[in-house]
């Protein structure tokens, strides 16, 4: 079985080396023995021994830092072992390079898509293996493969298009589809759903029990529990680098899982606070902009305003228009009763508006400039005196927020890029939380971010409406919202649908009015 | 997700790193002092020292200038033609009867409008800085040839052109603004917010923006000081020269950015700093001068410095990938 779509056209060079030993379903295909990676003193991945069965979704969970990424980053040759070995196929394996791994059929979907996004679909789906005749490419000819492939996949995508011009949920669903023509035999996804839709998330899960149906062994890597128990066979748990252990999914439950995970019970997660609501901080009047229509809402002194719907229906755009970033076209905003205009961003931060944008990578952070500066970059001005910041007062403030958000790092001068999600999800907090501010817009302040951290930072929210804020809380992760929101908006095509005060409609009213069905 | 359990390993940047880069630069640039020391006789002497002093200068002062912008992820490649145009707007103003000091100042006035014109066209043209500077690197030239017939003014000023020769306290005068320039900039780059700008709007634009950073001023901000440092070093240049001429500096864009680099500019932006684009333009000047010095061909000398330059920015890229 060499994958779904063997439009492997390759005038065999010896590249592929997958299939010379079928191993029957519910076999060990791939056996870790003692695998070990330390990073100088520090062991990333304590020895752990996971046998993978043939033909099974195996889930791998755990909080950041727990050692998923190093796991993953081993199995794809990206990095070496310190000890132990591997059995591919009963073999002992090195997956010393990239290569090594694809070569026998061992392929991963990041989070993050990692294609070129100024070629087009088909020109992705087929890099590095184009079909060519005479030397030169046969576009046409990859064009049409590549639509069947997606045709066949059920994903309403045109191949001609470019990446550019798609969602990020529909590029992941390319890089599956890119892996899936490959030969792959064994196949990880490392938090595929975090940017998809619904309905995207649904067209990936089809596929996925698609390819176990042809025998290729799935490693699903998620934080989203119901994700797992509705796709996984098994479940592998780790904690602080150590392999905690791995259960039949049919003989575990999401509490025990997350108990493995963190040692934590899973009412702590979400716990509604009941706090007096207070006066109107911000209310919108039909205010419009691009990617929105006509939305009138408020948001209360102690409250969280939900704003749920799917990805492109809003409600980014919304936030980007109230925070300044783009110009309003019609309404008006009124500011603790007060009609405002808000120009630009520092209007809206002068009102007492933060927003912890959608992207960290993209809006969020300054990845390759330390985190202290990060967290003073809207504070600068306060913290200088004439020409120059007040050294020790930067020192102080960064320091302050590192220590009181748990940002987990030996110093302030650490890259941004160089932590986890979970932590970087806190600088950008930390950012907001010297600056100070009336209203918090929360966009997806959770993907990508483990158990723990979401307990942190929903922990958060709670002190900032005691401390009498407001927030706006965007996510496309229905029992977030759903649970932690006073008020309840549904977007849908850029235009606020429907209303719900807490808990008074139900998970599936809420979806069907976000999908328009 | 993505590098989770690098938190523990991360890379602590020593507090003193980047004075570290600064230290093996300096210990390069005393090593081939002293290897041109042994090996020449003329090297040590107070007048080729002044002589390297005043090459390296004007560069230092480009490369400072030059570096503000590649932090911001931009380029600026019209340094050269801008000396070449003010030691010509200098030298023509003075030539129509205006006194020095309001001469030198309309010159640096000059400077900031091509900096800021610049910053127009990437800011709300959306240009790429390449293309705009390029764009007023070959105009400016023409304009400058124009203006003096493509021919060159002479500057009879004798206070303006005694200036570049003199010394002070035994060290050339122009190496003394290089000092001027530098306190400045490292204050602003290091000590002010607007330095920190400068690296947020380098690092990422849009995360700049949305926390509050004016990003459009900011790139203003580096394209005139860029322009500025320029107009000034046509000033030490039509000084040193006593001439206006449009077709001077050729090619010191491509020095100035050497200098940067090798002092341990990424073009990548937001990584950067005022000691390294100095050192880095003595350490160009020094390998010229050395080569002059030992009779190296001058083709040869080119071939000698872009060899250099791949070498030390490959053993800086080694040293910041080792750190990771």
């Amino acid at each position: 079985m060499t994958g779904l779509y063997d439009v492997s056209h390759r005038h065999d060079d010896g590249a592929t080396t997958i299939a010379k030993h079928p191993v029957p379903k519910g076999q060990p295909i791939l056996e870790l023995r003692g695998l070990q990676k330390k990073y100088g003193a520090v062991e990333a991945l304590k020895p752990a021994n996971i046998t993978f069965l043939s033909g099974e979704i195996h889930a791998i969970v755990g909080e950041n830092g727990a050692g998923k990424s190093t796991l993953i980053k081993l199995l794809t040759g990206v990095i070496r072992r310190t000890s132990g070995e591997v059995f591919w196929c009963g073999d002992a394996v090195q997956l010393a390079t990239p290569n090594e791994a694809i070569s026998r059929g061992i392929n991963a979907v990041h989070q993050e898509v990692v294609l070129c996004r100024h070629l087009s679909v088909a020109a992705n789906m087929f890099l590095g293996d184009e079909i060519n005749k005479n030397g030169l490419m046969r576009k046409r000819a990859m064009t049409d493969a590549a639509q069947a492939v997606l045709n066949d996949l059920g994903f309403n995508l045109p191949a001609a298009a470019l990446l550019s011009d798609l969602t990020i949920g529909q590029q992941q669903l390319v890089a599956t589809a890119r892996a899936a023509m490959r030969g792959t035999q064994f196949l990880i996804f490392d938090e595929p759903t975090a940017y998809l839709t619904r309905q995207e998330s649904a067209q990936l899960f089809r596929l996925i029990r698609r390819l176990q149906a042809e025998g290729v062994t799935i490693v699903y890597i998620s934080h989203r529990m119901e994700e797992v128990f509705e796709l996984a066979d098994r479940v592998s748990v780790l904690r602080d680098g150590t392999h905690i252990g791995t259960r039949k999914i049919a003989e575990t439950n999401d509490a025990e899982l997350i108990s493995m995970m963190i040692n934590r019970t899973i009412e702590q997660i979400y716990h509604k606070e009941t706090l007096p609501i207070g006066a109107t901080i911000v209310e919108t009047r039909g205010l419009s902009g691009p990617g929105f229509t006509d939305v009138s809402l408020s948001v209360r002194a102690g409250e969280i305003v939900g704003l749920y719907g799917l990805i492109g229906a809003g409600r980014s755009e919304f936030a980007l228009g109230l925070y300044g970033r783009q110009p309003l076209s019609a309404g008006e905003v009124h500011w603790q009763g007060n009609k405002v205009r808000i120009r630009n961003e520092r209007d809206a931060m002068d009102l007492g508006i933060a927003l912890a944008p959608e992207s960290r990578r993209d809006q969020g952070l300054c990845l390759n400039l330390p985190i202290g500066l990060n967290i003073n970059l809207p504070v600068f001005d306060r913290l200088s005196r004439g020409l120059t910041i007040n050294r020790g007062r930067e020192i102080e403030n960064a320091d302050r927020q590192i220590k009181d958000l748990k940002i987990k790092t030996p110093t302030r001068r650490v890259l941004a890029s160089a932590m986890s999600g979970g932590n970087q999800q806190k600088i950008v907090i930390g950012k907001w939380l010297s600056h100070g501010a009336k209203l918090f817009i929360f966009d997806e302040p959770t993907v990508g971010v483990d158990v723990g951290t979401k307990a942190e930072i929903y922990r958060l929210f709670a002190r900032l409406l005691e401390q009498g804020a407001g927030i706006i809380l965007i996510s496309s992760y229905l029992p977030e919202v759903y649970e932690l929101s006073d008020r309840l908006h549904v977007f849908r095509q850029g235009r606020l649908v429907a209303s719900h005060t807490y808990r008074s409609a139900s998970h599936e009213e809420v979806l069907t009015q976000a999908i328009g069905v | 997700m993505s590098v989770e359990t690098t938190t523990e390993t991360a890379p602590v940047p020593k507090k003193g790193m980047n004075i570290l880069f600064g230290l093996t630069l300096l210990g390069l640039l005393l090593f081939l002092w002293l290897l041109l020391g042994l090996s020449t006789t003329s090297f040590w002497t107070s007048n080729n020292i002044s002589n390297l002093l005043r090459q390296g200068s004007m560069t230092a002062i480009l490369a400072v200038g030059q570096t503000f912008v590649i932090i911001t992820a931009g380029i600026d490649l019209s340094v050269g033609a801008v000396v070449g145009f003010s030691s010509v707007t200098v030298a023509w103003l003075l030539q129509q009867g205006v006194p020095l000091w309001p001469a030198m100042g309309i010159t640096l006035l000059v400077g900031v409008a091509i900096g800021a014109f610049h910053a127009f066209g990437i800011v709300r043209m959306g240009l790429p800085a390449f293309i705009i500077t390029l764009a007023t690197l070959t105009s400016l030239r023409g304009i400058g040839l124009l203006v003096t017939n493509g021919s060159t003014i002479s500057i009879s000023n004798e206070a303006f052109t005694n200036f570049s020769r003199a010394d002070f306290l035994g060290i050339p005068s122009l190496f003394w603004m290089v000092i001027a320039v530098a306190i400045p900039a490292y204050i602003f780059l290091h000590l002010s917010r607007w330095g920190r700008y400068l690296f947020a709007v380098g690092s990422n634009s849009e995360a700049a923006r949305l926390s509050g950073v004016n990003v459009n001023r900011t790139i203003y901000l580096a394209y005139i000081l860029s322009s500025t440092c320029a107009a000034f070093v046509g000033l030490l240049l039509a000084s040193r020269i006593g001439i206006g001429n449009a077709t001077q500096a050729e090619g010191w864009e491509l020095q100035a950015i050497a200098s940067s680099v090798i002092g341990g500019t990424s073009l990548f932006g937001a990584v950067g700093s005022v000691h390294g684009p100095l050192l880095g333009a003595f350490i160009l000047a020094t390998i010229n001068n050395g080569a002059n010095l030992l009779n190296v061909n001058a083709f040869v000398q080119r071939i000698i410095t872009g060899v250099l330059i791949i070498v030390i920015v490959y053993f800086d890229q080694l040293r910041r990938r080792g750190s990771r």
